[in-house]
This record gives structure tokens, C-alpha cells and sequence, in this order.
């Protein structure tokens, strides 16, 4: 019984590995660039097709695309910002909130049209089924190194943001945009390259995700739920934050589907709206 | 004979009504040419269950070439066109969609096919809308009970032939039964129609043959998460598994069992084990998984339309599309036979009442076997022969479907015995 529920938390917690990744590029655009990307979910199911036709038409393993694609979704992100975003971020938290919801539809429709309405997923051949035995546990290879690029990616942007000369130069422009133009920041540029920074996020989430689970054009919505999720469970803007709000979904998730397999994604959100009410700042909050 | 001269002068004044509104047509043809007669399919052809389309075109295009577009009703030929369209695997679309058949293009009689998500949607339609639809490849009791059936009164326009839930749990037992195993079965069951199904009719024939289930309980599709499943199944120490998910789902859950290292001894994937590319994606994993057979190359069944035996029916296939022929395109074969069967003996083509009874008093030696609505289990339906299969590698194809249990159906030949996944 011990071994049993065990296993579980581990399972659970590699699978919040996935949930973080999610969330982290999420965390960038909500708690450092103040808004809510609605399209989110939906870039991560494009940009995981875009990895399925590549790896196709390439014959390469999706873990070896997935570093020709991080180049392309960082300037993704970065134009989208600048010809597109850019001109709705202000007082008005409305209207980027109605252009990523037009951009969600878009992205849903033109992948039904384009791809189809069926269901896919990754597969990066042997590794999709190795394992390894710890302390008595079988563990996938492909969640554990999904988690460990969870950890890495939620230190590294942490670093980034909060230690790093552009992490300075984000933060300036969140804080006051009027300000930082006047020392000589280009908020724009700033805003694209965050954004682009967020588009690498997309594009590895987008890679764990179809290796780990299925996706079809309208998967969108419920990834976006997850992440949005871990963000507030993590504390707006704490990019470790979404890493402990990752693990602790994955783990409710996973001991919730344990009781009965309906419980399963209603435990993930009692448990969210539970924390929600008791610590409506998150867990570890950086504003 | 009073009656068909009645509608022919019918047909004939309507036609000459067209004639004089569209003026310049010349009148002869409205004489020359019978009412095209239109069959109505409804396909997943995109989407989760896009699988059971795969064989669509080669058959549409058999029929083309069996019949030239026309059928041969007492002496007469009388064209006919089949107007297809996508259900893409969702209940709803299927509804919306086979409404359009009745409503827009009046079709004379629908046809319908792969699981309850398609078929029973499409059924209720025909049902409110009396027009007859005759479906197959959706297993008897979801669509007669999932439908709010009563066995008393049955329906009156839809009518359905395939295996029934009761019939697959009594084939795979007897296939279980011969491989040594613990006698503990893990069941995966979503929340969908056929899972909300087997979940009532399936655990007391488990039982009663001396098999325990596991079942962690009903979950929600799409599931990307099956944790907290493997490890039910690994804490009892279930040593056969058999699940009703998706492919998709499957995979998710199949890949997660070799991370964990959990090797059941009996794997039946439903829905996944049916079909050669649901199988191949495993290789070697795919060895010896058990699947329920209802139709094969071996079965001992001819077609009323083209005369091919079964094992020709999937040569002519193979050839044309290089693709391993498999259970579905029997059914979708005979889909076509059982709807021919039924024009052919309507009385009068015109009424849709009489294309019903015809379906209705269907007594038809089909390439799935005998189809005969007054036989079924339940009023409406027919219940055609089930066997247990085993998937092997082959020379030909990297896995291939072995009968190794005809406990059910003796007249399958056998080509194996079962055997423990290694």
C-alpha cells in the first residue's frame, strides 16, 4: 500500500514536470508582461503538429527537431509580439485578452482544416517506452527527462529574469514602460524578445506534451486550463512557483484518479481551488 | 401491380411538371429516366475513430464497379447514387449531418457504420424522421440499450447487425480460459457510450467464469494520464488486461505500462486491436495481444454482390491499396450487400414504409455471415458470429490475425492456439 501510493506521488510529480512546462511561458506572458495569452494552449497543439510534420517530412527523431524548431519559435514569438500584441498591451487589459481569444480560434480552425480533426502524439521510438528501476520503481525514461528539463527551464528563466542583465531590462519595462523608455530601454524590443522567450517555452512544452500525451486541433483549451492553473497556484510571475504548482496538480491528479478514475481531473481542481482560497497569492509569490 | 402502375403515372406527371417548368428540357427524358434512387452513409472519416473509414474508398469503389451505378431491381435498372458524409468521430456532427441526408438530399435509406458514437446518433435521426437505416460495426446492446430500447416494442425504421457485447465476453473467455493466468483482469472503461456499457454487461459473465476485475472506475475521454490505473493493476497483480479506449488512449497507456514496468500476460485492447495499424505502432509488444475477430480472410462466407469468398474479398483488397485487409472491410462490404438486399425487395420505392418492411424481413447470406433482424437477441437486431484472435508476426505483414478460439463459431477454421504475451 505504501509502495503503492508511492509510486503514485512519483508519477504524479513527473507528470507535473509536464504541467510546469505548461505553465512556464504562461507565468513569462501573465506575471512579467501583464496579460492573460488565452491562445497559449493552442500555440503549444500548433507548434506540436508543426514538430509531427517536420520529424515526418525530416525522418529525425522529434527530440532532434525540437532544436531546429526553438530558433522558429522564438522569432514566432518575438513578431507576433511586435506586429501583433504590441498594438493591444496597455491600460486596456481587455483587449489582448479578445485578440488571443480571436488568435485561439484561428489556431483551432486552421489546424482542423489543415491536419484534420484526428488525434496524434510524438513518438521518439525506443525512448518512448524505457525505463529504469529506482529504489524499487519503475520509472519511464521520457517523464523523468521531461522533469528534468521542467527543473532546468523553470531555474534557468528564473535566472534569467531575475538575475540577468535582460531579465533587468523585462522587469524595468514591466514596472513602468514610460520609465524605461526615458533611461533609453526600447520597451518594444524588450516586449519581443520576452515574447520570443515565451515562444521557446511553447516549443518545448510542445514536444513533452505529444510525447507524453495525445492531441488533436481542439486540445487547446484544456492545456491552457492546466497551465493557467499552475500559474496562479505558483504565484503570478514565480517561475519556481509553476514548478512547485506543476507537481502538486500532477500529484492531486494522479491519487485522485487512484481513488476512482472519474476523480482524476476533479482532484486536480479541488485541490487548486482549495489552495486558491487558503493562499490567493500562490505559493511562492513573487509580487 | 395496381400500385406500382399508380406511382409510375405519378413519377411520370411529376416529371412532366418539371419538364414544363425547366422549358427548353426535352420531354422524353423525364419519361426515359427512373428516380435515382439515394443511399445516404454517414463516415467517420477524420477524427479519434477515422480508423473504421479506412476502407470506404475501396469499397465505394467496388460497388461502382459491381453495379455501374445501377441496380437491377425485378428486371429493371434502376440508378442509384450514395452520398457520403464526415460524422469526424463526433456524436453531434454524426446527428447534424445525417439530418442533412434525410432533410436535404431525401435520401431513400441511410446506412451507417463504427460504434455507437456514429451509429446511434444517426439511428435516432432515422428514427424521428421515418426514414429505414439499416447500420452495422455497432455492438447490439449500446446501440439497442444506449438508445432507450424496449425489447417489447423495438424500433420501427433502424435496424442494426454485429456482434453484441455478451457474445465478445463469451469469445474472449473461452481464448482467456486457455491461457494460464492468475484469473485477475484490469478493465479500462472510459465514459463514453461503450464504456458505460460494458462496465453493466460485462462483470457478471467475468465472474461467473472464475475471473476477478479491477476497475479503477469510469474516467473522461480524451485521458492522457494512466498512473493511477497501472498501479491498481500492479498493486493486485492483474495479469490481463483488456481495455475499450481509443487508440490513441491506448498508446498512452501501453507506452506508460512498459515505462513501469507492468507485463500483463493477456492484453484485448478493443477499439485498438481491431485494426493492423492500430497494432503495428507496438512491434514486438504487439505479439500475441488477443482481440475479438468478427470477420477475417478465414471466414467461411460469401458476398451476394460481387460472389468473392472472404479470403478473395481481401486479396482484391490488399492488392488494390497494399494495405492488410481487415475485420472492418467485411462489414463495410456487407453494408452495402444487406442495403442492395433491402431495394431490391422493396415493393414500391417510392414509399419508405415499404423499404422498411423490406429491411425489416431481411433474410440475407451476407460476407459477415447470415443477417436476419427477427433472430437478433433484441427486436431490430442480428447478431453475426464472433471468434478470438491472436496477432502474430507474419511474412507478409509485420503482425497478422490468427484465429486461435471458434468456440462461439465453429465454423471459423482455427490457425493457432493461444498463447501468454511474452
Amino acid at each position: 500500500m505504501v509502495g503503492t501510493y508511492l509510486n503514485l506521488i512519483v508519477q504524479g510529480a513527473l507528470l507535473g514536470g509536464l504541467y510546469a512546462i505548461f505553465a512556464l511561458g504562461l507565468s513569462l506572458s501573465v506575471g512579467v508582461m501583464r496579460f492573460v495569452n488565452i491562445a497559449h494552449g493552442d500555440f503549444i497543439v500548433l507548434m506540436s503538429f508543426l514538430l509531427l510534420v517536420l520529424s515526418s517530412v525530416l525522418k529525425l527523431n522529434v527530440l532532434l527537431v525540437l532544436p531546429l524548431v526553438i530558433p522558429l519559435a522564438f522569432a514566432a514569438g518575438y513578431v507576433l509580439q511586435r506586429l501583433l500584441l504590441q498594438r493591444v498591451i496597455g491600460d486596456n487589459a481587455l483587449l489582448p485578452l479578445l485578440v488571443t481569444f480571436g488568435l485561439s480560434i484561428i489556431v483551432q480552425n486552421g489546424l482542423l482544416q489543415g491536419v484534420g480533426a484526428d488525434t496524434r502524439t510524438l513518438s521518439a521510438g525506443a525512448l518512448d517506452v524505457a525505463s529504469v528501476q529506482i529504489g524499487g520503481l519503475s520509472i519511464g525514461v521520457l517523464p523523468l527527462l521531461t522533469f528534468a528539463v521542467a527543473v532546468a527551464l523553470a531555474f534557468g528563466l528564473d535566472w534569467l529574469l531575475y538575475r540577468s542583465r535582460l531579465g533587468a531590462h523585462i522587469r524595468a519595462v514591466t514596472l513602468d514602460v514610460a520609465a524605461a523608455d526615458l533611461i533609453g530601454l526600447s520597451s518594444v524590443r524588450v516586449y519581443a524578445i520576452a515574447m520570443g522567450i515565451v515562444g521557446i517555452t511553447v516549443a518545448i512544452a510542445a514536444c513533452f506534451m505529444g510525447l507524453r500525451m495525445n492531441f488533436d486541433p481542439t486540445s487547446g483549451p484544456s492545456r491552457l486550463l492546466i497551465a493557467f492553473e499552475v500559474v496562479v497556484l505558483g504565484g503570478l510571475g514565480s517561475l519556481r512557483g509553476s514548478l512547485l504548482g506543476g507537481i502538486i496538480l500532477g500529484i492531486a491528479q494522479t491519487i485522485g484518479g487512484q481513488i476512482d478514475g472519474a476523480w482524476q481531473t476533479l482532484a486536480g481542481h479541488i485541490v487548486f481551488l482549495t489552495i486558491f482560497l487558503l493562499r490567493p497569492q500562490g505559493l511562492l509569490p513573487r509580487y | 401491380m395496381r400500385k406500382t402502375g399508380a406511382v409510375k403515372r405519378r413519377s411520370v406527371l411529376k416529371g412532366m411538371a418539371a419538364a414544363a417548368a425547366t422549358a427548353p428540357m426535352p420531354l422524353g427524358a423525364a419519361f426515359a429516366a427512373p428516380r435515382t434512387l439515394k443511399i445516404g452513409l454517414v463516415a467517420p472519416q477524420t477524427g479519434p475513430i477515422s480508423l473504421f473509414s479506412e476502407h470506404i474508398p475501396f469499397v465505394l469503389e467496388q460497388v461502382k464497379r459491381a453495379t455501374g451505378g445501377n441496380l437491377d431491381i425485378g428486371g429493371t435498372k434502376r440508378p442509384f447514387e450514395i452520398v457520403v458524409k464526415d460524422s469526424q468521430s463526433n456524436p453531434n456532427r454524426a446527428a447534424e449531418v445525417a439530418s442533412e441526408l434525410i432533410l436535404r438530399d431525401k435520401i431513400d435509406i441511410m446506412c451507417a457504420f463504427a460504434t455507437p458514437e456514429t451509429v446511434n446518433p444517426v439511428s435516432d435521426q432515422c428514427e424521428l424522421n421515418g426514414v429505414p437505416c439499416v447500420s452495422n460495426d455497432a455492438p447490439l446492446e449500446p446501440w439497442f440499450f444506449g438508445r432507450h430500447g424496449d425489447p417489447k416494442k423495438g424500433f420501427e425504421w433502424t435496424y442494426n447487425y454485429f456482434f453484441s457485447a455478451d457474445a465478445v465476453i463469451r469469445a474472449m473467455l473461452a481464448l482467456w480460459n486457455k491461457v494460464p493466468t492468475n484469473k485477475k483482469l484490469g478493465v479500462l472503461w472510459p465514459n463514453d457510450d461503450d464504456g458505460n456499457a460494458f462496465s453493466k454487461v460485462m462483470p457478471p459473465p467475468i465472474k461467473e467464469a472464475g475471473f476477478s476485475i479491477i476497475d479503477p472506475g469510469r474516467f473522461d475521454l480524451p485521458a492522457n494520464n494512466f498512473d493511477a490505473q497501472i498501479a491498481a493493476f500492479k498493486a493486485a497483480g492483474a495479469e490481463g488486461v483488456f481495455t475499450v479506449t481509443p487508440a490513441a488512449e491506448f498508446t498512452v497507456f501501453w507506452n506508460a505500462c512498459a515505462q513501469q514496468g507492468y507485463k500483463p500476460k493477456i492484453v484485448t485492447p478493443g477499439k485498438v486491436g481491431e485494426f493492423p495499424p492500430g497494432v503495428y505502432p507496438y512491434g514486438d509488444r504487439g505479439i500475441n495481444i488477443s482481440i475479438e475477430v468478427w470477420w477475417s480472410r478465414h471466414h467461411p462466407f460469401s458476398s451476394g454482390m460481387t460472389g468473392q469468398s472472404s479470403a478473395e474479398l481481401a486479396d482484391e483488397y490488399e492488392k488494390a491499396s497494399g494495405r492488410q485487409a481487415s475485420m472492418g472491410l467485411g462489414f463495410r462490404h456487407a453494408l452495402f450487400e444487406t442495403a442492395f438486399d433491402t431495394l431490391r425487395r422493396a415493393k414500391d420505392l417510392d414509399k419508405r414504409e415499404s423499404i422498411r418492411d423490406a429491411l425489416r424481413d431481411m433474410d440475407y447470406k451476407s460476407i459477415v455471415g447470415p443477417v436476419n433482424f427477427k433472430k437478433g437477441p433484441f427486436p431490430n437486431t442480428s447478431l453475426t458470429p464472433v471468434v478470438g484472435g491472436q496477432w502474430r508476426k507474419s511474412a507478409k505483414w509485420p503482425l497478422e490475425l490468427v484465429i486461435v478460439d471458434n468456440t462461439l463459431a465453429p465454423m471459423v477454421p482455427l490457425g493457432g492456439q493461444p498463447e501468454a504475451m511474452s
